[in-house]
């Protein structure tokens, strides 16, 4: 008897946990709230059937635990119930994959009119660059980064040149505007990860991969490194701070672009040449 | 030598001079069982303690030295999750917990667990003991090789654990091994760490193919007469099914591990791309580390149901006999298992939707992910109607099946959000993971390994285990594992990642600090009364009640050997001769609730027995 | 080990009769030894292995930066002032595939318990694979001394040598293992330890002459799997 009362308290507490948890999602503040909405879905259905699967067990134990004169059913098998319960689970999980599927075809599918950020990460920290007036990053590669090229930005590269440069771990973007992140690492797997979007992919060293959102709420964003990378990884934070648009422009005013810097370091090596003349 | 050898016996066939009794409907031969096609096995009895006890070739000896020597790993692996929770639910507390150790013991405890403990538990422990008597045979059928093959896990074991003492420490790359990082300066471990345990996972991988070979070769050609595919116990059909996807997985691990041991020690680039490490760019280039996780996860995902698959069968087991009634839909068992095993093939990739992989294959590893839902949701529906008008006996071996039922269903519901693949997006990489796949590989295949233990000890040892302390054991564990993983995927939704030796300071993280606690306070109890079973154990070796012939009233071989525990050798004279397979349990106008697989038709013509 | 007798099984006609007698009790496959179910099943799981490392060097191949070297060029022979491409990969696989014949006569003779012929045959099969094995040793060497290491290679892509030493390695060790069991076999038939049953000092098992067909299997692998590495790395 104890038995089954206990079960059901631990489907009943499970139940309890859900509604009154204090834990729960961070406010989405991107398009993916598709993604919050299938998970919500999943999460009845398969509650639904989780619920169902342990009280129906736990019925089995108050109503058909040991008699010694009770004899149990003989029953090898129930083909007719065997294929209704097969049918029934395929239709539910169907109705589970359809929904993820039509929402990753948005994930993969890149709008047009996204503007693109190279994110570049390293051991452990975090860099950005964003393309020009003429819309367009410069290719690059790892061997040509040093501290006079910080995102080793190819320099025959006319694209390059105007490449706006964020030697710092926090990006502002522009609310209402679809972002394609550009994921690059120097070193290890790395992951460029804000919960509140939801969306996430590993920088993979040697190759560039992408994803893609649209933020829609204004504010500050904690950058989190969500793929293993060593020692530091729990500490490789960065920040976002979403701005409308006219915030975002000014805040993109002040930014360094690639021939900016380029042409300081020349004044720099000019001066440090009239010292050594001198 | 020749004396060591038990002279050829040969086997006579049945004939129907056996039958008697009267009834109706008994023909003169309904008894007949074709004569045996495989002579009598040749086997090697050792005399001397070495041969009889250390290396010994004998199935069930083996099959315990198997289940020692993982349980052993095994309380090394809880050793080092105590440790980890120690830090995650109260940082600080202790001093010597610096990030580089909380990452080798997150590697060590995941690796151990899934390859060192479980799957040698399954395959080695109970696949050794189980096989050969479940299905009538002799022994294993190379029993030199089986040897060879645990004394290949015992070394394998022994590098893993020396690497605890070599220069830098065990690797510290998490148990999946992601290169470049494994063998980078960054990580702990780079050196000799990932060194020892790649190979120390070919040791075992070798090891394993050679008592994988056994169980295979023991299933098909190595069964008693009358045991045919469709009477066999669904343990065996677990760890066959099991020991087919190890021998074809396994590869792909092997040659991972070979592939990154060449990268670390000779400085190829397989999976090392350019890289720029403090200012300096290293002498590799043009590797490629995606390839590696392919590996690993074709190695990986059938991993998962090399545990899960002997965990379902077992359990399918335990629960027909201690809820007398016949697993319900065999058939539909039997092709789930094998179903199940074939799709796991064709579902690894769906560990790497946020890899950086080509996205568009996230369409098809979804797709077939979900459909591996359905035929493992069938078993589950047909445990519980297994369940449904039994008789069922609540002792503690039912226990366990029922903590099983309810946390494989939780753990293989989380599991269809992570498949899915657009839903994996903002759950990945975060303790909705770990609470995923702790509760359905980790807790859900531990209570079956304790059921299994309650169940068969009175055989392997001839006495009962306590059932006042196999209660407590079991609702410790129970009460304490779900309270630990189930709390555990609301971090997850927060969006805590895993892998984090701080919780750090983000405000929405910082909410969990007091469910950390908890969780690690659960975490500690949970691991302590885990040695109960083991004061348990210990008690009842000596003062346990005899258990005597077939106390569990079970129809499977295994309990009818001629001597309990049994010798070497499993039938004595004359091997058993099978009639039916094994759950005709409460079979109408049988006069005992059971009828045994060796009990021949004419014995029971006024039954109603509905299968053979 | 076991004696293998179907007396009393009838074979069933049609697909349903084949999975009557997969499913039927005892044996799964009829009439088939342990020890060659089990060399079967075993070459199926390094199929799986070799699968892998050939996978492994097409996506290492197909995604390198630098240009891949022509194989012609780089396994090329300099002989009587006459560059041939492939000559020396061309003897190693006529050597290989002539001793997967000779294996086979072995078998054959074997089972006549021809006890001579039988131990000869093997013997110029283990002479076969020590014939490739010290040509690849010589092939391993020209390459090392013209300065292609695991981690780089003069010619092109450093993954070259990579794949090239770790496939042709783990094949050639596959190769020696076997060259070893055929010495060990060769010696065992001359001695006569198939027609007695003599114990195997290791396994305590009775010798038989089954044992020469499972090296067979083992050995007929290990040559097509050299087909396929072949035609990988040096006719691609």
């Amino acid at each position: 008897m104890h038995v089954g009362i206990i079960f059901f308290l631990v489907i009943l507490g499970s139940v309890l946990f859900h509604i009154f948890t204090p834990w729960y999602w961070t406010d989405v503040a991107s398009n993916w709230g598709g993604m919050d909405d299938t998970i919500t879905l999943t999460f009845w259905i398969g509650g639904g059937v989780f619920i169902a699967v342990c009280l129906f067990m736990v019925y089995c134990v108050f109503k058909f635990s040991y008699k010694k004169d009770r004899k149990a059913e003989y029953k090898p098998e129930d083909k007719k119930l065997e294929k209704i319960l097969t049918w029934a689970t395929t239709l539910g999980v169907a109705a589970l994959l359809a929904p993820g599927l039509i929402i990753w075809n948005q994930y993969v599918n890149v709008p047009k009119n996204a503007i693109e950020i190279d994110v570049m990460a390293w051991q452990w920290g975090w860099q950005y660059r964003l393309p020009g007036e003429d819309g367009k990053l410069g290719t690059t590669k790892v061997v040509n980064i040093n501290d006079n090229n910080p995102f080793g930005i190819n320099l025959d590269d006319p694209f390059g040149n105007d490449d706006v440069m964020i030697q710092s771990d926090v990006i502002n973007l522009e609310n209402n505007r679809p972002v394609k992140i550009l994921l690059r690492s120097v070193d290890v797997l790395h992951n460029w990860y804000v919960p509140q979007f939801r969306a996430k992919m590993d920088a993979v060293p040697g190759i560039v991969t992408y994803y893609w959102f649209e933020p829609n709420k204004t504010g500050e964003f904690e950058v989190l490194c969500a793929e293993y990378c060593g020692v530091g990884h729990y500490a490789m934070r960065g920040g976002v701070e979403v701005q409308d648009k006219q915030d975002y422009d000014n805040w993109l005013q002040q930014q360094e672009t690639f021939s900016d810097l380029i042409a300081k370091q020349k004044i720099l090596e000019n001066e440090k040449t009239k010292l050594a003349k001198k | 030598m020749s004396e060591d050898f038990s002279d050829n016996k040969t086997i006579q066939a049945q004939s129907s001079e056996t039958i008697s009794g009267g009834g109706s409907g008994i023909t003169p031969d309904m008894d007949y069982v074709r004569p045996a096609e495989v002579g009598e096995q040749d086997l090697y009895h050792g005399h001397s303690f070495i041969t009889k006890w250390i290396f010994c070739q004998d199935a069930k000896v083996i099959g315990v030295q198997y289940f020692l020597l993982a349980t052993f790993t095994g309380i090394i692996g809880l050793i080092l999750s105590w440790l980890m929770r120690l830090q995650l639910g109260f940082p600080g507390l202790a001093p010597f917990m610096t990030a580089e150790h909380y990452y080798q013991f997150v590697t060590m405890h995941g690796m151990i667990m899934v390859v060192y403990f479980l799957t040698a538990l399954f395959l080695g422990g109970f696949g050794n003991y189980l096989i050969p008597l479940m299905v009538g045979a002799r022994d294993m059928v190379f029993p030199y090789l089986n040897m060879v093959s645990f004394w290949s896990f015992f070394v394998a074991v022994a590098v893993l654990l020396a690497s605890f003492f070599v220069p830098g420490g065990p690797t510290g790359s998490g148990w999946t091994l992601y290169p470049p990082q494994a063998i980078l300066e960054g990580t702990p471990g780079s050196g000799w760490g990932i060194m020892l345990m790649c190979i120390s996972l070919i040791l075992f991988v070798a090891g394993f193919t050679m008592g994988g070979l056994n169980y295979l070769i023991t299933v098909l050609q190595a069964r008693t007469r009358g045991m045919t595919l469709m009477r066999m116990p669904l343990t065996v059909w677990g760890i066959f099914t099991a020991t087919v996807l190890a021998m074809l997985a396994f590869p792909a691990l092997l040659v991972g591990a070979l592939m990154m041991s060449l990268d670390n020690v000779l400085g190829t680039s397989f999976f090392m791309p350019t890289i720029l490490k403090a200012g300096e760019v290293l002498e590799y280039g043009g590797g490629s580390p995606i390839l590696f996780q392919h590996l690993f996860w074709f190695f990986g995902h059938p991993e998962v149901y090399i545990v899960a698959l002997p965990a379902f069968g077992i359990i399918s087991d335990l629960i027909s006999v201690h809820a007398r009634k016949n697993i319900f839909g065999y058939r539909m068992m039997v092709w789930a298992i094998v179903g199940i095993g074939a799709l796991s093939f064709f579902v690894w990739a769906h560990h790497m939707y946020v890899s950086g992989m080509n996205p568009w294959f996230g369409f098809f590893f979804a797709t077939t992910t979900l459909i591996i839902a359905v035929p493992t949701a069938m078993k589950v529906y047909n445990w519980i109607l297994t369940l449904w008008r039994g008789n069922i006996r609540l002792n503690t071996v039912m226990l366990w099946c029922l903590g099983f039922i309810v946390t494989f269903v939780n753990g293989g519901i989380t599991g269809i959000f992570l498949g899915n693949v657009s839903v994996d997006v903002p759950l990945s990489d975060t303790y909705f993971v770990i609470a995923h796949f702790h509760m359905v590989m980790g807790i859900a295949p531990l209570m079956v390994i304790m059921g299994a233990v309650y169940h068969w000890f009175p055989l392997v040892a001839g006495r009962f285990l306590d059932e006042k302390l196999g209660k407590w054991h079991f609702w410790l564990t129970f009460l304490g594992a779900y309270s630990i993983y189930f709390p555990m995927h609301y971090l997850g939704f927060i969006g805590v990642p895993r892998r984090y030796f701080e919780m750090y300071d983000s405000p929405y993280v910082a909410s969990a600090v007091g469910m950390n606690e908890f969780i690690s306070l659960a975490a500690f109890i949970v691991g302590a009364a885990q040695f109960i079973l083991i004061y348990n154990i210990i008690k009842t070796l000596k003062t346990g009640k005899p258990a005597g012939h077939n106390p569990w009233q079970a129809c499977s071989l295994e309990w009818l050997t001629p001597t309990v525990p049994p010798e070497h050798g499993n039938w004595g004279d004359r091997l058993p001769t099978v009639h039916r397979w094994a759950y005709d349990y409460s079979v109408p106008g049988a006069k005992e609730d059971f009828i045994t697989q060796t009990t021949p038709p004419s014995e029971v013509a006024h039954t109603k027995v509905e299968k053979t | 080990m076991s004696d293998i007798k179907i007396e009393g099984y009838e074979f069933k006609p049609g697909f349903k009769g084949m999975a009557k007698d997969t499913g039927s009790d005892q044996t799964m496959f009829k009439g088939v030894h342990w020890g060659k179910a089990m060399m079967w099943i075993f070459l199926l799981s390094d199929t799986f292995i070799f699968s892998c490392f050939l996978i492994s060097y097409m996506k290492g191949r197909g995604s390198t930066i630098i240009d891949w070297p022509n194989p012609s060029e780089v396994f090329g022979l300099h002989v009587f002032g006459v560059d041939v491409p492939l000559l020396l990969i061309a003897i190693m696989t006529f050597v290989l595939i002539t001793s997967s014949g000779t294996m086979a006569l072995a078998v054959k003779y074997g089972y006549e318990k021809n006890k001579k012929m039988c131990g000869w045959l093997i013997l110029a099969t283990a002479i076969g694979g020590l014939t490739f094995v010290g040509m690849q040793a010589f092939e391993w060497g020209k390459l090392i001394h013209e300065g292609v290491r695991p981690w780089e290679n003069p010619f092109g892509a450093p993954q070259f040598g990579s794949f090239f030493f770790m496939i042709t390695g783990f094949h050639g060790t596959h190769v020696s293992i076997g060259v070893i069991f055929l010495f060990i076999y060769a010696y065992k038939t001359f001695a006569g330890h198939y027609d007695e049953g003599k114990r195997g000092w290791f396994t305590t098992m009775k010798g038989d002459y089954v044992e020469i067909e499972i090296l067979g299997l083992y050995w007929h692998f290990v040559d097509l799997v050299w087909v396929f590495i072949f035609a990988f790395f040096y006719l691609w």
